[in-house]
């Protein structure tokens, strides 16, 4: 028995190893691929394209990795990145640099709200966010009637820094993902937030019975998801000099991809922000590398879609869930 | 309370009266026999109000221009939503099966994009594919195990591509003047559209209390585990659902295209959220096994008015969609059964 | 008659039964009894079709059948009523009844509502239950959904020509006096009907009732006897086999408890689970809780960690008042908790061993606000150690240990926590022999250290050999107490007079 037992663990161990970097390999095998197809790919230029494309899907997906460690989902993003474009759009020639800071406490005030409405009023996170994603649609679409919001003189001033490049040519953006990627690595394996989030997703009774404050620590997530969304939204308001209310819509399927693309299980427990650093490469190159290759812009939402429910059927812990919904 | 757990130490009394069994205390359920009224009683109340602001709401031409008709295809969604939120799933789907029948409508027919003159295949075939795409859903949730939210969300996206793409991201205008008709001919006063969505709430009211499918609809819905264990056919059941909200998908979609007399890529924006706010505002609870589909019925009432009257009083239209959203954890956070279960994900 | 013969079931290296055999003939109400874990469970859902035996054979009327599922048992006349009522409550009284079995009432592709209304009626009659069968389950109360439960067994008699074999798991324990009298009216009156298999722990309601009784031990029928012929205290002794013997529970190493109070009770309740139930417990003593299902001790180990706040009483926790609302409070106030739900509760399995021990107090590892891996790997190695659990490194995923490994694990996180009190539900459940001595010898070590315990265990046995006081419930009451000296336990026989 004990003999069986250990043989099972060295066996399913290898697996289990080699597991995580599946994405990984998926990556290094897709550069490869697009590169034989269009052998002008693999160039700085087209990397740092491919690079500032991931940056902010990588923003955006960052925070929604807490949440859907957490064994959740946050359906309001795209419209929170949106929210966020048209605020710091507003505020900018208002109250100058102090638009960023306030624009992504908004986010992280909404994302607070829409985690306290699933947490306390017991409703389903995607649902709830469907509702957060309604009510912060409306606001923007309210704001200047459906409008875009195009930064003048000022603002555009202001929000240069984001879209300039100051360290060797590297983007800004990739410079700002990239210290959103070492924080959020940081807090998973240094801080509270990080370690309850794991353990509440990998075992949610046990966590409870480990007198950790869970519901606490669940609404905290979903903060992150909505400040982290903020934050993509200011950087693509910056890049693109305006906000809109729609400007980030297409990106809530890319981002839940990035996520479980990069190996995280939408059960819960298993993911870092490290993964969704793969994933988000993975997913721009499939896009930007579609459209090297000449592939519809349209039909990479196809692609996305389909690649999501493979991913999600890979990566599932079929344990987890009693009857499945 | 407590005394009553001593288990008898003697047999039963002897010649004690027939034996009266027991419903619950009224109490305890006149709470939720009003919990069941209150989607009622919120529309007649807002339609009350609307009256009496603005007096034009109550004006025939209103009440079927600007309500009847504008709830016919939420109406239509709202049933195989019904079906599906019954199950304690859901359908997130809906945009992206209305992209693609949308665009076979508009394709097929006399369009002003190419040379096609098909007449009534092309709304055929707009139901085939959506309901192949509700198949789908069902396929991709039941036999590769994965949840309904996320299987549909995939399916959502790959039916948004294709609607996209074929449309090649412009609109496409329909000039069949019979397909056309379905919107603005007449019957008795109200458009073909009307007459088609009650239709098609009755066909729905049929399957929900008249068929085996429906019941088992709701058993899945009140406890899978147990349905499953007195014989019922669960993963048939869920697919066949599925699918049905597909097939009512797809007569949205040749509604909608004939509606707005095009298709775009933008003809689904909303309808998803719209939808679900009906579905759940009409009482149907998200965990499953309660409401139906004539609690959808005034569900799309209540969200149609609502936007008939803010339109009527002034209210700029970007407001419903925050409105929407209050409303849908407003009546999310009341129908929810607290106690069912302790973990919420 | 349903025969069972030499039935075997095993769930990896546990067997489960163990060449069980039985019969019921027709007519015939059969009682069967155990303890927890003795199979009952098991030989119930191999009888229901919910389980598959590894060996043994089930016989009809002398012919061999094999019970694939639920709906194959139902067709050999085999129906279930669970402990868990099995109805759907969102659906009306004759739906349920006939769930599944639509067709006999289908017209013109459409149900006749009216008809299966009527059949249901006269389903019901058979039961004696007079409801509307077009009212919600929901809306009936627990005693009337058992009987549309029975209605819906009943309801086979149209379907089969086999004999009908209706098992009962359970079904008593929620119910109120009146209703088990009319339960087993009913059971009198439908014994020309059927035959019963009933299984309870109230072993004076299973002599009421049953003409022969199976009593079942570690998987194996041990003894059979007509009901007239026994009386409870006797079918107890058989249930549990042996009085205790030796130093099994470490009885020499029972030091007396130390005079400080850490956790008092004072007429604590929680309406409709336990009420008035006081205690003080001091620091070193083990504190058992016994009783039997519905007795009210699980609902009150649940209170003393957070998941239950008492609705009256005191609970004074270091001299302090206290309502406990959450656990969290509960791990402030420096309580700890082993559930017996190992799995679920107890460790967070997909997660390191180390992540597990420091889970309730991750400050310790910490130093600057943020955590310190090679601080926190040295508190979990010297716990490693100290309670000696079996595994490569504390970077180890939890669900990769043994059982007794996993439990050393949560003992870990509390005595790392430096938890003073600790709530041990049912520590041994599902644990070998050698693990649970190991467990024994913790809970001695952690009493001689001043820890204070309550405990409740699946056998009383385990109860008396560990405790120095033992409190015994029953139905929601504590109705005695008893102080277990290492030389002066309890006999069992004592504290189950007042179970029962």
């Amino acid at each position: 028995m004990a003999g069986a037992a250990a043989q099972q663990v060295s066996f399913g161990g290898l697996a289990d190893r080699l597991r995580p970097y599946t994405p990984l390999f998926l990556l290094v095998f897709l550069i490869a691929g697009v590169n034989a197809a269009e052998p002008g790919f693999a160039t700085l230029t087209t990397l740092s394209v491919v690079l500032s494309d991931a940056s902010i899907l990588f923003i955006l997906a960052a925070g929604l990795t807490f949440v859907i460690m957490l064994g959740g989902i946050d359906l309001s993003v795209q419209a929170a990145a949106s929210f966020a474009s048209m605020i710091v759009a507003e505020l900018l020639p208002r109250v100058d640099y102090a638009a960023f800071p306030a624009t992504v406490l908004v986010g992280l005030a909404f994302g607070l709200a829409s985690g306290f409405v699933h947490v306390k009023l017991r409703i389903p996170s995607f649902i709830a966010t469907l509702a957060a994603a309604g009510v912060m649609t409306g606001l923007s679409l309210l704001m200047e009637d459906g409008r875009t919001v195009s930064l003048l003189d000022q603002g555009r001033e202001e929000s240069a820094w984001i879209a300039g490049a100051w360290l060797f040519g590297v983007p800004n953006v990739i410079v700002i993902a990239a210290l959103v990627g070492a924080g959020g690595m940081l807090a998973q394996r240094y801080t509270r937030f990080g370690r309850y989030s794991a353990a509440i997703g990998a075992g949610e009774p046990a966590a409870i019975a480990a007198g950790i404050p869970v519901d606490r620590y669940k609404i905290l997530a979903f903060g992150v998801s909505g400040a982290f969304a903020a934050l993509a939204g200011v950087v693509l308001a910056a890049r693109l000099s305006s906000g809109s209310p729609d400007l980030a819509s297409q990106l809530l399927l890319p981002a839940i991809a990035a996520v479980i693309v990069g190996g995280t299980a939408i059960t819960g427990g298993v993911g870092s922000i490290g993964r969704t650093v793969v994933g988000a490469l993975i997913v721009s190159i499939v896009r930007i590398g579609m459209t090297f290759v000449g592939v519809d812009i349209f039909a990479q939402q196809i692609v996305f879609g389909a690649a999501l429910i493979f991913a999600v059927f890979v990566t599932i812990d079929r344990s987890k869930i009693g009857v499945l919904k | 309370m407590t005394s009553t757990w001593l288990s008898p130490r003697a047999g039963p009394a002897a010649g004690s009266a027939a034996p009266k069994w027991r419903a619950l205390a009224p109490s305890r359920f006149g709470a939720i026999g009003l919990a069941e009224l209150a989607p009622l009683l919120v529309l007649v109340g807002l339609c009350v109000a609307l009256g009496l602001l603005n007096p034009s709401f109550f004006s025939f031409r209103n009440l079927v221009w600007g309500v009847a008709n504008s709830a016919a295809i939420p109406l239509i969604l709202a049933m195989g939503a019904t079906f599906i939120i019954l199950m304690g799933s859901i359908d997130l789907s809906i945009e992206g099966a209305l992209s693609v029948g949308t665009m076979i409508v508009a394709l097929l027919c006399a369009n002003d994009s190419n040379a096609n003159n098909f007449g009534w295949w092309g709304p055929l075939l707009a139901l085939i594919a959506c309901t192949a795409l509700g198949l789908a859903n069902g396929l991709v949730h039941v036999v590769l195990r994965i949840p309904s939210f996320m299987a549909t969300l995939g399916v959502w996206f790959v039916g948004l591509g294709i609607g996209t793409v074929a449309l090649g991201g412009s609109e496409i205008r329909v000039l069949d003047r019979t397909i056309r008709s379905i919107a603005f001919e007449r019957v008795l006063a109200f458009p073909l559209a009307v007459w088609i969505a009650a239709a098609m709430f009755f066909f729905a009211l049929f399957l929900e209390r008249k068929t085996r499918f429906g019941r088992y609809i709701y058993a899945i819905g009140g406890g899978e585990d147990i349905a499953a264990l007195s014989g019922v056919p669960v993963k048939r059941t869920r697919i066949l659902a599925f699918a049905l909200a597909g097939f009512f998908n797809g007569v949205a979609a040749v509604l909608a295209a004939a509606q707005l007399g095009q298709a775009n890529t933008t003809i689904a924006n909303g309808r998803l959220f719209m939808t679900v706010t009906a579905v759940v505002v009409g009482g149907t609870s998200l965990s499953g096994g309660w409401g139906g589909i004539a609690n959808s019925l005034i569900g799309v009432l209540i969200v149609a008015v609502l936007a008939n009257g803010m339109v009527l009083l002034g209210i700029s239209p970007y407001v419903h969609e925050t409105v929407q959203g209050l409303m849908i954890i407003a009546a999310v956070a009341l129908s929810v059964r607290r106690g069912r279960s302790l973990i919420v994900k | 008659m349903l025969e069972l013969d030499k039935i075997s079931k095993s769930f990896g290296a546990v067997r489960a039964l163990r060449d069980v055999s039985l019969e019921v003939r027709p007519h015939e109400v059969v009682g069967l009894i155990g303890e927890n874990g003795a199979g009952k469970s098991t030989l119930m859902r191999i009888l229901s079709g919910s389980m598959r035996p590894d060996a043994g054979a089930i016989l009809i009327d002398g012919r061999q059948v094999v019970l694939r599922d639920p709906k194959r048992a139902n067709e050999y006349g085999i129906a279930m009523v669970f402990q868990e009522q099995s109805l759907l409550l969102n659906m009306s009284v004759a739906e349920n009844i006939f769930l599944a079995q639509e067709k006999p009432f289908m017209r013109l592709g459409a149900i006749d509502r009216r008809r299966m209304i009527e059949a249901a009626r006269a389903c019901l009659a058979k039961v004696g239950l007079d409801v509307d069968p077009a009212m919600k389950a929901g809306e009936l109360d627990f005693a009337a959904r058992q009987m549309v439960e029975l209605a819906k067994a009943l309801a086979l008699e149209d379907r089969t020509d086999a004999p009908l074999t209706i098992l009962f798991d359970e079904p008593t324990s929620i119910l109120e006096a009146k209703d088990v009298a009319m339960l087993f009216e009913r059971m009198r009156a439908l014994k020309s009907r059927a035959s019963f298999i009933f299984v309870s722990h109230r072993l004076e309601e299973v002599l009421e009732i049953s003409d022969r009784v199976y009593v079942m031990k570690d998987g194996e029928v041990v003894a059979e006897r007509l009901a007239a012929g026994v009386s409870a205290p006797d079918l107890h002794a058989m249930m549990v086999g042996r009085e205790v013997k030796g130093e099994y529970y470490r009885e020499a190493r029972q030091s007396p408890p130390r005079a400080d109070v850490v956790l008092e009770a004072r007429g604590l309740s929680v309406a409709g689970a336990f009420r008035d139930v006081s205690f003080a417990l001091r620091r070193g003593e083990v504190l058992g809780v016994a009783g039997v299902i519905g007795s009210g001790r699980e609902e009150l180990t649940r209170t003393l960690f957070g998941f239950l706040p008492q609705t009256s009483g005191t609970l004074l926790i270091d001299g302090r008042e206290t309502v406990l609302k959450t656990p969290t409070q509960a791990v402030a106030a420096g309580i700890g908790y082993i559930p017996r739900e190992r799995r679920i509760e107890g460790l967070v399995t997909d997660i390191s061993i180390a992540a597990n021990v420091t889970l309730a107090r991750l400050d310790l590892a910490m130093r600057h606000g943020f955590i310190d891996h090679k601080r926190e790997k040295s508190i979990a190695e010297y716990w490693i150690n100290r309670l000696r659990i079996k595994t490569p490194s504390a970077a180890q995923l939890c669900r990769n240990l043994s059982g007794g490994n996993q439990q050393k694990v949560v003992l870990a996180r509390w005595m790392a926590a430096r938890s003073h009190i600790l709530i041990l539900d049912h520590p041994t459940r599902g644990l070998d022999v050698g693990a649970k001595e190991e467990v024994y010898d913790l809970i001695r070590d952690l009493s001689a250290a001043g820890a204070a315990i309550v405990l409740t265990s699946d056998t009383l046995e385990e109860t008396i050999g560990l405790c120095h006081t033992i409190l015994v419930m029953r139905d929601g009451a504590v109705t005695a107490r008893f102080d277990a000296p290492a030389r002066a336990k309890p006999k069992q026989v004592a504290l189950l007079e007042h179970m029962v």
